[in-house]
């Protein structure tokens, strides 16, 4: 794989705590989630990448150069951080206007390329609204839209989605997956597991500083549904007798919510078969929490 | 609706950065309305309260303001007219020059600050800008302001002296060599008080801490009326010209602090 962008022993403090710790990574083209709980160092890991942090020692380099120092890079670079950090006082148009103008984007191809990414997101009626009077999830559309003014060769997305609703952020990862084949490389940051294994694509979990593993969404799934619990929400209970003739250890939480015992995730479909046969209805399985217990809370470390 | 800026051509992402941020401060009626409105109330109010002072109080005044103070004049020599051209030019027109380290002080805490404030810094800083642009861009921003209030106040300020010195006294006072080089010396000292919000700004963490660091650099100012009424420095062309060399190399030395010390993770948080 050839790497767009490259971590070389990168390590970042903050006073006396470091918010990186000889982070060695390479990344190429296509998507590649970072996920992590708070504080694990994400955004400082994404900040680095973007040229906005110079690391304490260790270097990187995106597309060839260091984004810190070379400006002329971060022309094909696109940043979106988590506060979203437009200027309220300006319309949605002038916002877009002014960050392509420093990107070096004429004004009307920012505006054609503006309206468009807003159009996708249902959301180009608010062109000519001030940034301050809109919701925040309509600033994170915003925010989104700014990413993408320059037509990035590489785009850093620091929770890109954690405002915006069910549709939306469809539409915004339906968009990443379509540059990721267009052959750009998009680096998304997350906390949350769910929307991390939403992508089939690389994983890397970051906590406290370090990379402790580096995997797929295929491989996560292999590596952490061994032997865990995922729960199980049934549209109406069902009788305990029903439930026991499952076989797998269940406990029933609250109503219709059913935590079973799996060996693996293959097991989840034979438990929602059993279900159903019972005559219950599922309307949704989380196995979010296992996962995030066993990712952030330390079990199977470099597995 | 057409945005502000479309259409224009120009690349420099020096002027794109400073016309932003003066369209910010200008954006809110709270923050521009007293940095104009006040000086120009104080251009044509003070110049009236002189002229009232001249022509009903002068000689007692005059009495207690250190002898010779005005070229020589004893103060019981000192009528209306030579007191109206004395405090026109060597007490008002050293108010007035606090109005370039105010203003550029607040404009320049606004944009350095204001960006870590605000948490829009981060956008700005991944932006394909260096940070001679960055700073040259908020630069601009709180110098022109500050040069365009400034020179309308003289203005003002000497019209209105001017406009009253001719009703009372048939002739006009300003402008005088003195008093162009006293205007002359604003940009220097709007320039010193930007340097050192530059400097501030990567220190502290809001506006307020800014602002109040810079605008310390008003109190020389205010002495300069008190050094020429007590006849420790006379108030002349060469008296400013020695001012601007020296506001030359402050300037100089301040920014060079300032631009060394600039990092620009220091604006992020």
């Amino acid at each position: 794989m050839k790497s767009v962008i490259e971590l070389d022993n990168v390590s970042k403090k903050f006073g006396k705590e470091y918010a990186l710790h000889s982070i060695g990574l390479k990344i190429g083209k296509g998507i590649t989630l970072v996920l992590g709980p708070n504080g694990a160092g994400k955004s400082t890991l994404l900040r680095c990448m973007a040229g906005l942090y110079k690391p304490d020692s260790g270097k990187v380099h995106m597309l060839g150069a260091d984004p810190y120092s070379d400006a002329g890079i971060r022309k094909r670079i696109s940043f979106m951080p988590d506060n979203y950090g437009l200027y309220d006082f300006l319309s949605v148009r002038d916002n877009m206007l002014f960050f392509a103008r420093l990107y070096g984007v004429d004004d009307k191809d920012a505006v054609s390329k503006a309206l468009e990414t807003l159009k996708m997101l249902d959301a180009d009626n608010y062109i000519d609204t001030k940034v301050g009077q809109l919701s925040r999830g309509t600033k994170q559309k915003m925010l989104f839209c700014k990413a993408l003014i320059n037509n990035p060769d590489v785009i850093l997305l620091d929770e890109p989605t954690a405002f915006l609703d069910a549709s939306s952020s469809e539409r915004v990862r339906g968009e990443l997956s379509d540059m990721a084949k267009e052959g750009k490389c998009v680096v998304f940051v997350t906390q949350r597991v769910d929307e991390a294994t939403r992508f089939d694509s690389r994983i890397c979990v970051i906590r406290e500083g370090r990379i402790i593993r580096d995997t797929t969404t295929g491989g996560l799934y292999d590596e952490l549904f061994k032997e865990t619990t995922v729960s199980i929400r049934l549209a109406k209970p069902i009788s305990a007798g029903k439930l026991r003739s499952l076989g797998n250890k269940v406990k029933i939480e609250h109503g219709n919510m059913v935590k079973v015992s799996i060996r693996n995730y293959r097991d989840i479909n034979v438990v929602l078969k059993k279900l159903m046969d019972a005559g219950a209805y599922v309307a949704s399985v989380d196995y979010a929490e296992p996962m995030i217990e066993r990712l952030y809370r330390g079990d199977n470390d470099g597995e | 609706m057409k945005g502000f800026t479309e259409g224009i051509t120009t690349e420099n992402k020096s002027i794109a950065i400073a016309i932003k941020d003066m369209r910010e401060v200008f954006s809110s009626v709270s923050i521009y309305g007293p940095m104009i409105g006040v000086p120009m109330f104080f251009a044509i109010a003070l110049p009236f309260l002189t002229v009232y002072v001249a022509l009903h109080a002068a000689p007692s005044i005059a009495s207690r303001i250190a002898a010779g103070a005005v070229s020589g004049v004893s103060p019981s020599q000192i009528n209306s007219l030579s007191f109206m051209y004395f405090f026109a030019i060597n007490v008002l027109g050293p108010i007035f020059l606090t109005i370039p380290i105010f203003t550029a002080s607040v404009i320049a805490a606004d944009s350095f600050a204001g960006e870590k404030e605000r948490k829009t810094s981060e956008n700005l800083l991944a932006a394909p800008i260096t940070n001679g642009e960055l700073l040259l861009g908020k630069i601009l921003a709180s110098l022109i302001p500050t040069i365009v209030l400034t020179v309308a106040v003289f203005g003002i300020y000497g019209a209105t002296v001017n406009f009253l010195s001719f009703q009372e006294f048939g002739t006009y006072i300003l402008p005088t060599p003195t008093w162009i080089m006293m205007l002359a010396s604003a940009p220097l000292l709007a320039l010193a008080a930007i340097a050192v919000v530059v400097f501030v700004s990567a220190h502290v963490k809001g506006i307020k801490e800014a602002q109040q660091i810079s605008t310390l650099l008003v109190l020389p100012i205010l002495l300069i009326p008190f050094i020429s009424i007590l006849g420790i420095a006379n108030l002349n062309v060469s008296f400013f010209a020695y001012a601007i060399v020296v506001l030359c190399v402050v300037d100089s030395v301040i920014f060079y602090i300032s631009v060394k010390d600039f990092k620009k993770e220091k604006i992020l948080y």
